[in-house]
Order: structure tokens, then C-alpha cells, then sequence
């Protein structure tokens, strides 16, 4: 395989890796306070993109047509949006059932998230329909032999990747970020140390949340394309990451993310004549590592308690 | 005389209850007009309130407990009074037994994680092996068809296998992304896999046991004929009840006391000698044997299978029924089976609004009764025996 | 046991009559007639279309004061899965009121339930799904299909995609049935006609990602990129090609034949080539009546590429219960001797097992932003150039 071919398929895998990762990062972010999965997550990512969308289509309307304005806007309506869904759900639905057993919220969560699409479905103008995510970033492209680099997709991943070192830097260098920690370690401790619980989850819910909206923007801007089903298979994998790095664990949710878009791609590398069959191979390499890790790649530090 | 009369005072709760509820699902399967399925909706929703408010349903409960043979014996009176009552009509009788195809299989998912703790998600993917065991054999080989159901379930149990170490080894949300993958897993590999009928699925043959053709209709005479799904409904309700006495065995014997402890503390478990690994096993196994019955008795029914039957979203579900019945109560699972499956379809009425009002639905009990329907009591190790 | 019960359903249809209050008019008979398609899940769209156009069908004709008996639709959600197909099949064919059906979108589902249909007796008309076997894989005499199947189209294709001058071909089809046929077909007769296949690629239908796949193809470097599939990962495809600078000729199917496919890929859909049976449907008689009337009746969702078919398979129904009476033999008899019939679509006319022979396909062109005929199109006359070319 020459060079420019294999760029081309670094780079692909990079942007998926990078989706998956940010959705992962949500997951996680959702279980270290609450102990609890948030099956929403990829819904509330199709919920973003939406809004966003919905956004973009006013903007035109009212007649701002400078596109880093558009994407400012766009971006900052949409992360809002599902920041303010995020504390909701978890104000409403999630801190009620705190004693409940977890399989319930996972079902709840769920069901949420057939309520969230079948909304978009259904009352988004057309929205059972594929929608068309406008193109707001410069689309130059280089192209070196056989690999194509575009400004768009570079500046997606550089601004993936800034948010996911954003969030490491709350996470460990800030005040409110020793709070979410301080709870996802031990909630009745952090009570006590005088951190106000309730308030930590609804903002811990709201950052998750936002980035999914974030996810959803970039996956809009990069396959130009949404749709209200988008969130169900990208909530699937990026809980598989999650897992699969280690629940908890930030930087388990990237590595995984990335793990998953790597095999995937190497699924279709692999079995040429046999693509279709990529998926099964990333799903049964996944059960593989369970079976080899089962608590993830980055193993949880905290011994169970008896 | 007066044991006589005592016995009929204990029973007459239960008999009561089921009575209604046969004459409720009577009414309710009668019913095409929108207004008329959304007015007995509410009208059930309200009776069972009240029962409630009123003390009626722990009554019932305890009749349930106390008499426990006498009122079985009732309730599978009460299907084939259902069955007999709709003996002509295809689609009703036809979802009397999906509801019992859908019990049988949940009952096998309640071993697993209602007793033993044993996540499982790829409810739809071990019911699917059952169906696609029953397609190859009725259509490629002359196996008898009841050996069939056993294979589907035999099958179910061996292709389960390969997951146990995975499931052993793991716990929780670790262990549910396991079963996850292996349902998504499963999916994909049947739609792009041509041997198997691809996305395009497989015809399975109707059921035949001992030259009774269960896809005919059944004409006794000159003027009665009755739908060939009674057949279907009677072998159907004989399953399960084989099925649930299993299931009721296990839970009241030494097994499903070690299962429970198992599930509660694993540790303490250990501790106290029980192994885990043994009666994990046991219940994933026991459990996948009997989704894949329920599945190869399905696909035989139903004469038609494609992957789309069996996707992640079939295997919550099943799960949702568990959770929605109370877990580890073999008579909430009923009932959850019947909301989860007889509901939406009656709710047709509101097309392509239907699965929004069913999510929404099934947020309201999750947060109004947080363990379900009808949460498990406390175990009677005896009889009629009632903790105080 | 018929007493009680007839005593129960009068009780409970008093109860509802209270409620409700009779609203028959009591002049006409009244008929019921059925419908099913996807209602919910990711086809949908196509299902809702076909719904409302059977829908407007109903109404038109409860509308014309000429009509012999006043109809009910009764409209049925298949999911898209053959099980709930089985039951919603199940539900029309064993009530006795129904007439005929105006029945499926998704292939899978309709080969499930032909047999439910037979056994029943109900005439039906499939409306939307395209594979052979649904009517050339039996000899019921209940099913019929307005329209084509895929061996048509593809035959077509290949004709002129190759006489255009193209070469070299890459296929992704969907796993689907229809993904998986119109690879099957369209390999045979593009190799018939002297073409090549580099290489063919099976996506699922809920896939997002297409990059490896494209990057691969791109590696492969064919003069088209055939496309088997509907109309969402048909979007997606094109606007990933895009992004990875794969210049090859678009080419799609039928099922990217709609307004939701130019709406989706914007200005990228410009150029793309596909192919549909049946004439365009505002190029026929009534075709033109049709779409005013649908955009009369403000229905929330567009007819799609299948609405005309659904519209179609419903007319004829109705015709036929309006010649021959409201009983399922006589409409099932009636609806094999039809020859020649006009329709929305062109002519209708089935063969011995059913199937619409009359397999004209028309071949598209995406020019500013609209399906344009091939032939009147700049691409024909040379002004704007395909790719490659």
C-alpha cells in the first residue's frame, strides 16, 4: 500500500476515532458521578445536531451569512441546548432513580432516547428524512497522490482535540473539577467535605451533554449529512469504548474510541471482498478484550468495597 | 365442610382478579375503534388504581401465595378461555401466543438475571438462533418438530457457551457491553452472510407433530371451524407450562436459593462455599435453552425470519419486560408481556405515533413504580407460609 | 358461546357508540380497503409517502359523487420487519371486511407475508418492493405488483451506462435484499455488455461511515461508482466521496429517485444518474392531477419516489371494487385479467403471476437541483458533461 492510501486511512480513522471518543468521554463522565450509564447520550448527540442545524437555518434566514459567525452561533445554540436537556434528564429522571437499581435507569435512559428521536422524527419538518448539515469551513483540499487532506476535516480534529484536552484540564486542574471527582469517588464523603452533590451531577450532566452536541456538530460538518437515527448505533459504540477503556476513566474513553474506529477500519483493510463483515469483527475483538480485561484496558483503581 | 369454605374464602380473591382480568383482555382484543382501546386503557389503569388505594391487589397477592395451584390451574384456564373465545379469529389468537412465545423466552432471561444476576442483552440474538435452528432443520432435514424445539434450545445453550468466560469474568456494565456486542454482533453477521438467507432471512416449515398439520385450519364436522393458530395457542400454553413449573421448581428449591445468593453478594457467596462459577453457568445456560425454544417454536409459527426480527432494540425489549414485571416474579412477566406487546399493536390506531407514546409510557411506571409491576415477594420457603 | 359473545361486543360497541356517536352517512355502503407500509423506523419516509398517497386515493374517490360504495382505509404499520409484517398481514387478512390491500415498501417483509395472503384469500398489490421472487417465486393468484422489479432496471443501466462509454465500475450495495439484487443484477448485465467490476463493497443500511470503503474504491479507481441502495446512505456516500476527492461518476438506483436524495447532498447531487421504472409522473395522464391534489390535501410528508405506485395500486383497487363489487374472489379474478389499464404510472398490466409487464424505466439526471428526464436533459445534448466523459 503506498504512503498517500495509507494516510488517507490514518486520517479517516482519526476523525471516527475522535467522534467515538467524544461520545465515550460523555459516557463516562455520566457513570463516575452517578454510577450510572446514560443511554440517552447518543440521542442527546442527534438532538445537537438538530438544533444546530435548526440554528444554521435562522441564521440564513435573518440574514448572517459570515460563516465563523455562523459556527460560533451554531455551535454555542446547540451545546446550550443539550447542556440544559442534559441537566433535565438528570434532575428528572436520573437523580429520582438514584436508589433504584441501575438496570432501571439504563432502561429509562433508553427509553428516553426513543422519545428524543421519535420527537426529531416526528415533528422536525421532514425529519424522518436525511438532512443536509451546510458545509461552514473553508473546503480547500491538498492532494498528495492518493491522499486527500482537507482544511475542514484538519480543523475538525484539531478542534476535537482541544476540547478533549479542555475537558482533561477541568476535569484536573480546576476547582469544580476536583468537586466532580471528589463524587465520582465517593459521593457520601464529598457530601460531607460540603460539596453540594445534586448540583455537581446537573453540571456534570450538562458538560457530557454538551459535548455530545459538539459531537453531533462535527459529525454534521464532516459527512455534510444528519439524521434523527444518527445517535443510535454512535451512543452504542461510544458506550463499548467507554467500557472498553475502562468506565471512569477519561482517558480509557479516548483510547477506546480510538481502539473501536481502528478496528473498524482495519475490518474493511483486512477482508477486502468482505467490508460488510467489519462490523462483526470489531464487535467480536471487543468481547475478546472483556474477556481478556474484564474491567477494561485502564483498569479501575478502586477495590470494591464489601 | 367449613375447610371447604375456608379454602373458597382464600381462593375467591384470586378467582375474582382473574376472572376480571380474562374478561378485561377479552374486551380489549374485541376492540378495534381508537377511543374505544384508549377509553379501556384508562379504564384499567384507574381499576388497578384503585385495587391499589383499596388493598385489593396485596389480597390478591396473598391468594396468589396461599393457593398457588388452585389459581395456576385458573389462569391457564383463563388463556384457553381466551383462546376458545377467539377460536375463529387469526390475529387475536395470533397474539395470545406471540404473548406466550414472549413469556417463555422472558422466563429464561428472568433465570438469568432476575435470580442469578447474570446481565444478559442478547435476549433477541439467542431467540433468533433458536428460530434460525428451527428454519435449517424443518426445511433441510426430517427431524420430528418437537425434537426441533429442543434443538432450537440446544442450540441457543451451545452458542451461549462461547460467551461464558467473557460473562464470568466480567461484572455489571462490563459484562451488559459484552451481551451488547454479541446482539449487534449477531445482527450484522446474519445480514451479510448469504448461507443463512442473508437480510433477505429464511421460510421455516409450520409444525407438524405426528401427522397433525398445524398450519390448517381445524374443521371438526360440518360447521366448526376454528383458526389454525389454536393449535399453535394449545402447544404454545403447554410449553410455557412446562416452562414456568421449571422455572417455579427452581426458584423454590436449594438451586435458586444459591442463585439469589449469588446474585445479592457474591463475595458473601464465596464465602460461604457456593460457587459462583457453577450456578452462573447453570443460569445462563438454563436460561439461553429456553429463549431458544420459545424462538424455535416462534419461527415455526410465524413460517418467516429475517435478521430485522432480532436486533438490539428486540433484545430491550425482552429486558424491558423483565423490568417492567418485577424481577424475578414469573407472574410480572405476564403481565409486562402483555402491556409490551398487546399495547402497542392496539395502538396501531395512532401509526406512526405509537412508539413515541410507548416510550413515554414506559418511562412513567420505570419512575412510578421503580421495581416494577409486580415486584417479587419475599421466597415462601413453605406453603402458605407468610412472613410476619 | 356465539350468544355471549355477541352479547359482549354489543355491550362494549353500545359503550362506544355513547362515547363516540355514529357518524355513518347510511347512503353507501361502506368498504374497507387496507394499507401497509413502514410508518416508524428508517424508512419511514418512503412508508408515509405511500400512506398518504393511498390515503389521498381514498379520499378522491369518497369524494366523487359516482362512486358506488363510500371506503375506509385501514392503515397498518410493517416496521420495516417481517414479524410485525406477519401480524399487521395477519390483522387485514383475517378480517372479512377488508376487500384488498394496497400492501409493503420493504422486500424482506412483502416475501413474508404473500403466503398469509394466499391463505386468506385478500387480492393485494404490492406498491413498493422491487424483489423478483415476491411475485415470481409463487403462483398466488391473491398477489399482484404495479411496480417493476429489478431485473428491468438494471438491464437498462448496464445498456446505457456502457454505451455512454464507461468503463470500469465500483459497487456498494446495501445488505438488503435490494442492495444485494441490484449488485446481483447489475453485475450481469454490465458484464454482459462488456463492463468491468473492480470491486463491490456491502454496507449496512444504518451504516455512517463509508470512508474506508470510499478510500478503497478510490485506490481502485473506477470510471462509476454504482450505488445500490436507498436514498439515506445513498446521501451519505455522496458527500463522503466529496470529502475524499473521489472523482468517479455517480450512479444510483431507484431508491435514490426522490426529492429527499437533491435536498440531502445540495449541490453535490448535481450530475448523478439513476434509474426508475415507470414514467415520471407529471409527464403522465393524471400525474399532474395527482401532485396538485396531494399538495392539496397538505399532507405532512412528500409522496417520494413510491407514492405514485401506492396511489396507483390503490386506484385500481378501488376500480376494481367499483366494477366487480366488494368480494374478495371477484376483485382477486378482476385484478388477474388487468390489461392495458392507465394509471398514474402508464399503462398497468399483470402477467400470469402478477407481476406489471409493462417495464418502462426512465433514466435520470440530476440538473439544477431536480430529477430531469435523461433525454431532455443538458447532459444529453452535450452542453454539461458526466464525469470522466
Amino acid at each position: 500500500m503506498d504512503v498517500g492510501l495509507f494516510s488517507q486511512y490514518v486520517m479517516n480513522g482519526l476523525m471516527l476515532g475522535m467522534m467515538y471518543a467524544l461520545v465515550a468521554v460523555g459516557f463516562t463522565l455520566f457513570f463516575g458521578v452517578m454510577d450510572i450509564i446514560n443511554f440517552s447520550h447518543g440521542d442527546v448527540l442527534t438532538v445537537g445536531a438538530f438544533a444546530g442545524l435548526a440554528t444554521y437555518l435562522g441564521l440564513v434566514e435573518i440574514g448572517v451569512s459570515w460563516p465563523p459567525a455562523q459556527v460560533a452561533i451554531v455551535l454555542a445554540v446547540a451545546i446550550v441546548c443539550t447542556a440544559g436537556l442534559g441537566a433535565i434528564v438528570a434532575k428528572y429522571l436520573v437523580l429520582p432513580l438514584k436508589d433504584a437499581p441501575a438496570l432501571n435507569t439504563l432502561l429509562l435512559t433508553l427509553m428516553l432516547g426513543t422519545v428524543l428521536h421519535e420527537a426529531i422524527r416526528l415533528f422536525y419538518p421532514l425529519g424522518a428524512n436525511p438532512q443536509r448539515f451546510p458545509s461552514l469551513l473553508p473546503t480547500d483540499a491538498y492532494t498528495f497522490g492518493n491522499f486527500t487532506l482537507r482544511i475542514d476535516n484538519m480543523m475538525l480534529l484539531l478542534a476535537g482535540t482541544a476540547v478533549i484536552v479542555g475537558i482533561h484540564l477541568l476535569i484536573n486542574k480546576t476547582k469544580l473539577g476536583l468537586a466532580i471527582r471528589a463524587v465520582a469517588q465517593d459521593s457520601e464523603t464529598a457530601k460531607t467535605m460540603g460539596i453540594n452533590f445534586t448540583l455537581i451531577v446537573l453540571i456534570t450532566f450538562a458538560i457530557g451533554s454538551g459535548l455530545a452536541a459538539f459531537a453531533g456538530i462535527l459529525h454534521g460538518l464532516y459527512y455534510s449529512e444528519i439524521n434523527f437515527a444518527m445517535g443510535l448505533l454512535l451512543g452504542v459504540i461510544g458506550f463499548s469504548s467507554a467500557i472498553v477503556g475502562g468506565l471512569g476513566n477519561i482517558y480509557g474513553a479516548i483510547i477506546g474510541g480510538f481502539l473501536f474506529a481502528a478496528l473498524q477500519t482495519i475490518g474493511v483493510l483486512a477482508m477486502p471482498f468482505a467490508s460488510a463483515y467489519k462490523d462483526v469483527f470489531a464487535f467480536g475483538v471487543i468481547i475478546l478484550i472483556m474477556a481478556w480485561r474484564p474491567t477494561g484496558l485502564i483498569r479501575e483503581k478502586i477495590s470494591e468495597r464489601v | 365442610m367449613r375447610r371447604a369454605r375456608s379454602l373458597l374464602a382464600s381462593l375467591l380473591p384470586g378467582l375474582v382478579s382473574a376472572a376480571g382480568v380474562t374478561v378485561y383482555v377479552i374486551l380489549l382484543m374485541s376492540v378495534e375503534s381508537q377511543a374505544g382501546v384508549v377509553a379501556l386503557l384508562a379504564a384499567g389503569v384507574l381499576a388497578v388504581l384503585a385495587a391499589a388505594r383499596f388493598g385489593a391487589v396485596a389480597r390478591v397477592a396473598r391468594a396468589f401465595a396461599e393457593q398457588e395451584n388452585y389459581l395456576n390451574l385458573m389462569v391457564i384456564l383463563a388463556v384457553l378461555a381466551v383462546t376458545g373465545f377467539f377460536y375463529e379469529d387469526h390475529f387475536v389468537l395470533l397474539m395470545v401466543t406471540t404473548v406466550i412465545v414472549y413469556v417463555i423466552a422472558c422466563l429464561g432471561l428472568n433465570l438469568q438475571f432476575g435470580y442469578s444476576g447474570v446481565l444478559n442483552f442478547a435476549g433477541a440474538a439467542f431467540f433468533g438462533i433458536g428460530c434460525y435452528t428451527a428454519a435449517v432443520l424443518t426445511m433441510n432435514t426430517p427431524v420430528p418438530h418437537l425434537v426441533v424445539l429442543l434443538a432450537g434450545g440446544v442450540m441457543a445453550a451451545v452458542i451461549g457457551s462461547l460467551l461464558i468466560l467473557p460473562v464470568l469474568r466480567t461484572r455489571s456494565h462490563y459484562s451488559a457491553v459484552v451481551t451488547i456486542a454479541f446482539s449487534l454482533l449477531f445482527k450484522i453477521f446474519l445480514e451479510v452472510n448469504d448461507t443463512l438467507g442473508g437480510p433477505q432471512g429464511l421460510r421455516v416449515a409450520g409444525m407438524n407433530v405426528l401427522g397433525w398439520e398445524f398450519n390448517d385450519d381445524i374443521e371438526i364436522g360440518e360447521d366448526f371451524e376454528a383458526a389454525f393458530y389454536v393449535s399453535y395457542a394449545v402447544v404454545g400454553l403447554i410449553l410455557l407450562v412446562l416452562a414456568f413449573a421449571l422455572v417455579r421448581r427452581l426458584e423454590r428449591s436449594w438451586i435458586g436459593l444459591n442463585m439469589d445468593a449469588v446474585r445479592l453478594d457474591e463475595t458473601a457467596a464465596a464465602c460461604f462455599g457456593l460457587s459462583i462459577v457453577r450456578w452462573k453457568i447453570t443460569a445462563f445456560t438454563l436460561g439461553n435453552f429456553l429463549i431458544g425454544v420459545a424462538g424455535a417454536f416462534y419461527a415455526m409459527m410465524i413460517g418467516f425470519i429475517a435478521p430485522t426480527n432480532f436486533t438490539f432494540g428486540d433484545s430491550l425489549i425482552l429486558v424491558s419486560i423483565v423490568l417492567l414485571g418485577g424481577m424475578g416474579n414469573p407472574w410480572g412477566l405476564v403481565v409486562a408481556t402483555v402491556i409490551l406487546i398487546i399495547v402497542p399493536e392496539k395502538l396501531q390506531a395512532i401509526q406512526e405515533y405509537r412508539f413515541l407514546l410507548f416510550a413515554a409510557l414506559v418511562i412513567l411506571i420505570l419512575l412510578f413504580r421503580p421495581a416494577g409491576l409486580l415486584p417479587r415477594q419475599l421466597r415462601t420457603y413453605l406453603p402458605g407460609w407468610q412472613p410476619r | 358461546m356465539t350468544s355471549i359473545r355477541f352479547k359482549l361486543l354489543a355491550a362494549v360497541a353500545a359503550v362506544l357508540m355513547l362515547g363516540l356517536g355514529s357518524t355513518t352517512s347510511g347512503a353507501k355502503e361502506k368498504v374497507k380497503v387496507g394499507f401497509i407500509g413502514p410508518l416508524t423506523g428508517g424508512t419511514s419516509a418512503n412508508g408515509l409517502g405511500g400512506r398518504n398517497a393511498s390515503d389521498l386515493a381514498v379520499r378522491l374517490r369518497n369524494a366523487d359523487p359516482n362512486a358506488k360504495h363510500e371506503y375506509e382505509l385501514i392503515v397498518l404499520d410493517d416496521e420495516c420487519k417481517p414479524n410485525i409484517g406477519v401480524q399487521a398481514a395477519t390483522k387485514l387478512g383475517a378480517n372479512k371486511d377488508v376487500i384488498a390491500a394496497a400492501t409493503h415498501y420493504c422486500s424482506a417483509v412483502a416475501i413474508t407475508t404473500v403466503d398469509i395472503y394466499h391463505k386468506f384469500g385478500l387480492p393485494i398489490i404490492v406498491w413498493g418492493a422491487v424483489l423478483p421472487a415476491i411475485t415470481y417465486g409463487n403462483t398466488y393468484k391473491e398477489v399482484h405488483r404495479v411496480n417493476g422489479t429489478m431485473i428491468n432496471q438494471n438491464e437498462t443501466a448496464a445498456k446505457f451506462m456502457t454505451g455512454l462509454g464507461y468503463k470500469t465500475w465500483a459497487i456498494i450495495h446495501d445488505t438488503t435484499d435490494y442492495g444485494k439484487g441490484h449488485d446481483e443484477f447489475f453485475t450481469k448485465y454490465v458484464t454482459e455488455n462488456g463492463g468491468k467490476i473492480l470491486g463491490r463493497f456491502g454496507v449496512t443500511s444504518d451504516q455512517q461511515d463509508f470512508s474506508a470503503e470510499l478510500t478503497k474504491i478510490k485506490s481502485l479507481g473506477p470510471d462509476v461508482l454504482y450505488f445500490g441502495g436507498l436514498t439515506p446512505i445513498g446521501v451519505r456516500i455522496r458527500a463522503q466521496m466529496e470529502k475524499l476527492g473521489l472523482k468517479a461518476q455517480f450512479e444510483g438506483t431507484s431508491g435514490i429517485v426522490s426529492d429527499t436524495f437533491i435536498k440531502g447532498s445540495g449541490e453535490l447531487a448535481e450530475g448523478v444518474v439513476a434509474f426508475k421504472e415507470g414514467a415520471p409522473t407529471e409527464k403522465l395522464p393524471g400525474g399532474k392531477v395527482f401532485i396538485d391534489q396531494y399538495n392539496k390535501q397538505g399532507y405532512g410528508e412528500p409522496p417520494e419516489a413510491y407514492g405514485a405506485f401506492a396511489f396507483a395500486a390503490m386506484n385500481l383497487i378501488l376500480d376494481t371494487i367499483e366494477a366487480v363489487g366488494p368480494d374478495r374472489k371477484k376483485v382477486r379474478e378482476a385484478l388477474n385479467k388487468v390489461d392495458g389499464v392507465d394509471s398514474i404510472i402508464g399503462k398497468i398490466a399483470f402477467d400470469d403471476h402478477g407481476q406489471n409487464t409493462i417495464a418502462l424505466i426512465t433514466k435520470y439526471v440530476v440538473q439544477d437541483g431536480k430529477w430531469t428526464v435523461w433525454g431532455e436533459s443538458e447532459y444529453a445534448t452535450g452542453k454539461r458533461k458526466l464525469k470522466g466523459m
